[in-house]
């Protein structure tokens, strides 16, 4: 028997959840203008309604759901709201609070944050960078277009004609960053919960990764969890009355 | 039919503080991967053709804006980052911030505000900061997006200008799509230039070097980047969706161009318009061209008379050429993928507009 | 000169005020800024719940002022404020002084100025217009597009600067939902081959007969009511606007081309108000509006003295509240002035 911590209290302990939360009256100016609830079985006054209702078995429900993934974070809702609400910060919260327990991995666009660390959190760590050129690998990204393939087989070229720095020391785009300053970046993410955090995804998603019989390797994306959580899309998160 | 003097209200209500010299420049990682170009513009505007003081730390880093946004990075952890700039700028004896990136820009505006309300979290990064790098650091006195800084200096940038954002050929102001991204002012309106509803930032450009901004019904909508639902494979039907729904919305305007103060909607306005084409063959613009999509920097440096090719716009999918003859800018087709030295690289094939 | 009362306001709440402290027997004289009494009361035309026409109220009113010791001195504001002994010395815009013993603040209302709510397009939509816009056509029996045709696809939308904080106006203005259907019902019986909508949030029919209204618009008249703030108006290619909002009981996103759309704006403490509760140092609620000392039993009351309130000065009111109301501040005041004697 599962204990059944108080979600909405641990929630309240997010800085995103309490400047995200006040209380909503379903007025839906938020749905009216939020892009995931056009193309996604999504909706984000319905998020905040139940999570206001403090019921420990919805918040539950909803943080091992596809549906949270859904929101693209570009807080439309904010700027909306006549409460002052913001739905997407109860999103992040409810996200946070999805990985920190471990529930991300019960649904299929939860599980995709291993992906995200292996991509842009390691890049992070690798390059100072969430993302850069040479990190942008064209066959995890077709839809860059043949100007992307281009670019890579002639960064050099590209780079110093633009005013690039590529991989130089000193300043200039794309520099190559110092590594006292990738040390720093390091130790603030392990002072801060940052590494934990890292390590939780990790951690988690290798278990789900037993669970599922799928290969997993420790390091890289060269391995079946990893493309699984990539690519698969079970085709069943749309909102089928969008136009 | 829309009427200007309401807009114009609007944007007199929204005027922000902008620094006028001595940045910080913090860099984009998208900015700097997708469009090289365009930073070290912006910094040759400010530097060379401004006579301003824009100073680059190397020691910089990514904000993990992204990191961040798609959830894998937490609140503490990225407040302590961004702590760690404003202490590089303390110690270089910087007090203005010029932000590259819009997601930055939002997540810079954010934090400060956060640490107002709640005093605490201030405190808390302070010790963060101080027990993983000894470093200490103070609140920045001015927080601009590059895009703004352009916008302040548009008129200097008018008076010398080589080229006007008009049909050479028809005489007509060209008809440009301005897009902001979503961080810029939907969180906090008054930290955006005109505000969220009609910002001003780019319109302003737009109008200060004889260009028509053009109104649509999704004008305002996100351009889809989505953060995790582009980063992961599986959720980028969302990130195109509500792109091509904006391109869908403008086309009947018919724009000459699409220009855009984000580096992340940049790349996607640019390289969705590739993905529909191949995809659904479908396109945007007239007479089956897609429409060029450029960063504020790729304009201004365009009107201020610079060599396309030495901007980047060449790096494009969607290839600038037919703007570029309705601005009369000189296209040396040989000059396009020759290196800084004048050497020919291959030409890049399948490419949009040519 | 010398009278017993001042009213600041000669709209409908300082006039029948002013009348019946004059009827009472007393001197009265009420400052009104504007060339025209009537207040607010002027700019509408059909009055809910009954629909009578606003002129014959005024009528009323207008007898109700008929006194000889009722002195009405249009074109005139308050400069200054002094107190002296108990009484009140007021220098008026025309370099009149005023002495008085008692003065009833009745400054009325101030429309939200929709042109606030950015996202709604009003002053740059075109056939974006203001409650207060389509009463005038009712009352020149013209409803039209700018472009002069006939809207077919009319929207009435909802909390215009009320229950908003991003308008800066928490309250519920209480009298915009009546006024929502009231008006649809008009242009239903104006525009027969028109279709109207009504976005909300909550139907808030909470005066007598409202509710009766609400039915007969949904029964009669065919009026249809959707349960969704509108978040935002654009214009599409064809000129046509677009409203976006959820239809939160389908729970899912709605997009919808309109001909014209109807702000319901809401009601603001007005800014001559404003400026008479600085000159009286009078205290003002969050919401902006006078604070009466007791919200049950002392609404006409202010925190200074010898001062009371009439009407929508302290809160969104309807015409019926807001003559009894200021009938209520007559009783106030005739009974301080008794007992100062």
């Amino acid at each position: 028997m599962e204990k059944q911590e108080n979600l909405y209290e641990i929630l309240m302990d997010d800085i995103r959840f309490e400047e995200g939360l006040k209380a909503c009256m379903n007025c839906g100016v938020c749905t009216a203008i939020c892009p995931a609830a056009e193309f996604y079985d999504y909706d984000p006054r319905k998020i905040v309604d139940t999570v206001q209702r403090r019921d420990n078995e919805e918040i539950n429900n909803l943080l091992k759901s596809d549906t949270i993934w859904y929101c693209g974070e570009c807080m439309s809702c904010k700027t909306r709201c006549p409460r002052g609400n913001t739905p997407g910060f109860v999103i992040m919260a409810l996200r946070t609070l999805s990985q920190k327990l471990g529930y991300f991995t019960e649904s299929e666009k939860g599980r995709q944050q291993f992906a995200i660390k292996r991509t842009v959190g390691d890049n992070i760590f690798k390059y100072g960078y969430c993302a850069a050129t040479y990190a942008v690998n064209p066959d995890l990204h077709p839809e860059q277009g043949p100007v992307w393939e281009y670019i890579l087989e002639n960064t050099d070229e590209v780079f110093e004609r633009l005013g690039g720095q590529l991989n130089g020391t000193g300043t200039g785009p794309l520099r190559k960053i110092p590594k006292e300053a990738l040390d720093e970046i390091k130790k603030i993410f392990d002072v801060t919960g940052g590494t934990e955090f890292f390590e939780l995804i990790e951690e988690h998603s290798k278990r789900k990764a037993a669970e599922m019989g799928l290969q997993f390797e420790s390091k890289g994306i060269d391995n079946e969890y990893f493309n699984e959580v990539f690519t698969c899309n079970s085709g069943n998160h749309n909102n089928l009355e969008s136009d | 039919m829309m009427k200007n003097e309401g807009k114009k209200r609007i944007w007199s209500d929204y005027q922000k503080e902008i620094a006028d010299d001595h940045f910080f420049y913090v860099r984009s990682c998208i900015r700097q991967s997708f469009f090289p170009g365009s930073e070290q513009f912006f910094l040759n505007l400010m530097r060379k053709v401004l006579g301003k003081d824009v100073y680059e730390d190397p020691a910089h880093t990514t904000c993990t804006g992204i990191g961040y946004h798609s959830d894998i990075v937490p609140a503490a952890t990225i407040m302590t980052v961004v702590a760690r700039h404003f202490a590089l700028m303390k110690e270089a004896g910087y007090k203005n911030l010029a932000v590259s990136c819009v997601t930055s820009f939002g997540l810079y505006t954010e934090i400060l505000e956060t640490w107002k309300h709640f005093p605490a979290e201030l405190e808390k990064t302070r010790e963060y900061l101080f027990k993983a790098t000894g470093r200490e650091f103070d609140i920045p006195e001015n927080v601009a997006h590059a895009s703004d800084i352009v916008y302040s200096f548009r008129d200097q940038i008018a008076a010398k200008a080589k080229i006007k954002l008009v049909n050479s050929i028809t005489g007509e102001p060209l008809k440009i799509v301005e897009h902001i991204g979503c961080h810029y002012s939907k969180m906090f309106p008054k930290s955006g230039i005109g505000g969220a509803e009609f910002p001003h930032v780019l319109s302003g450009m737009i109008d200060a070097w004889g260009g028509e901004v053009i109104d649509y019904p999704e004008r305002r909508h996100c351009c889809g980047f989505g953060f995790r639902q582009y980063l992961v494979q599986a959720n980028r039907g969302y990130s195109l969706s509500n792109t091509v729904k904006k391109f869908n919305s403008m086309k009947p305007y018919k724009p000459d161009m699409i220009l855009a103060n984000c580096p992340g909607c940049t790349m996607f306005m640019d390289k969705w318009q590739y993905t529909a084409k191949e995809l659904e063959g479908i396109t945007f613009g007239e007479k089956g061209e897609s429409i060029p999509v450029l960063t504020y920097e790729e304009l201004a440096g365009l009107v201020l008379g610079m060599n396309p090719w030495d901007l980047g716009l060449q790096y494009h999918m969607v290839q600038s050429e037919p703007l570029l003859r309705k601005l009369g800018v000189e296209i040396n087709a040989s000059d396009k993928y020759k290196t800084k030295d004048g050497k020919q690289m291959p030409v890049p094939q399948n490419l949009i507009n040519v | 000169m010398n009278t017993d009362v001042v009213v600041i306001g000669g709209g409908a709440a300082g006039m029948e005020a002013a009348g019946r402290i004059a009827q009472a027997g007393y001197s009265v004289s009420v400052l009104e800024k504007k060339s025209e009494t009537g207040g607010n009361l002027a700019n509408w035309y059909q009055l809910f719940p009954d629909r009578k026409d606003s002129r014959e109220v005024l009528g009323y009113l207008n007898n109700v002022v008929r006194n000889e010791k009722l002195k009405m001195l249009t074109g005139t504001s308050v400069k200054s404020v002094d107190r002296q002994k108990g009484v009140y010395r007021i220098k008026t815009s025309s370099g009149e002084i005023i002495d008085t013993e008692a003065i009833v603040v009745a400054t009325g209302f101030d429309l939200f100025k929709s042109e606030r709510k950015e996202e709604y397009g009003y002053g740059i939509y075109e056939n974006v217009y203001s409650s207060a816009d389509l009463e005038k056509m009712f009352r020149a029996a013209e409803v039209k597009l700018k472009n002069g045709t006939l809207p077919q696809k009319i929207g009435m939308v909802h909390c215009v600067g009320s229950r908003d904080e991003k308008s800066g106006n928490i309250y519920c203005s209480k009298l915009c939902c009546v006024t929502a259907v009231k008006q649809a019902i008009e242009l239903r019986e104006m525009l027969p081959a028109s279709k109207v909508f009504c976005f909300y949030m909550d139907m808030r029919m909470g005066g007598a007969h409202y509710e009766e209204l609400y039915l007969e618009a949904q029964e009669k008249h065919s009026v249809n009511f959707i349960r969704g703030k509108v978040s935002e108006v654009g214009e599409a290619h064809n000129g046509k606007l677009i409203v976006k909002v959820e239809d939160t009981l389908a729970g899912r996103p709605l997009r919808m081309e309109l001909d014209m759309l109807v702000l319901m704006a809401g009601m603001e403490m007005s800014g001559g108000g404003k400026e008479i509760s600085e000159l009286l140092d009078l205290d003002t609620g969050d919401n902006r509006f006078f604070k009466s000392t007791d919200n049950h039993f002392g609404s006409n009351m202010s925190n200074s003295e010898g001062v009371f309130y009439a009407g929508t000065c302290i809160a969104p009111m309807s015409i019926p509240e807001t003559i009894s109301h200021a009938r209520a501040a007559a009783v106030d005041v005739i009974q301080y002035l008794k007992s100062a004697k």
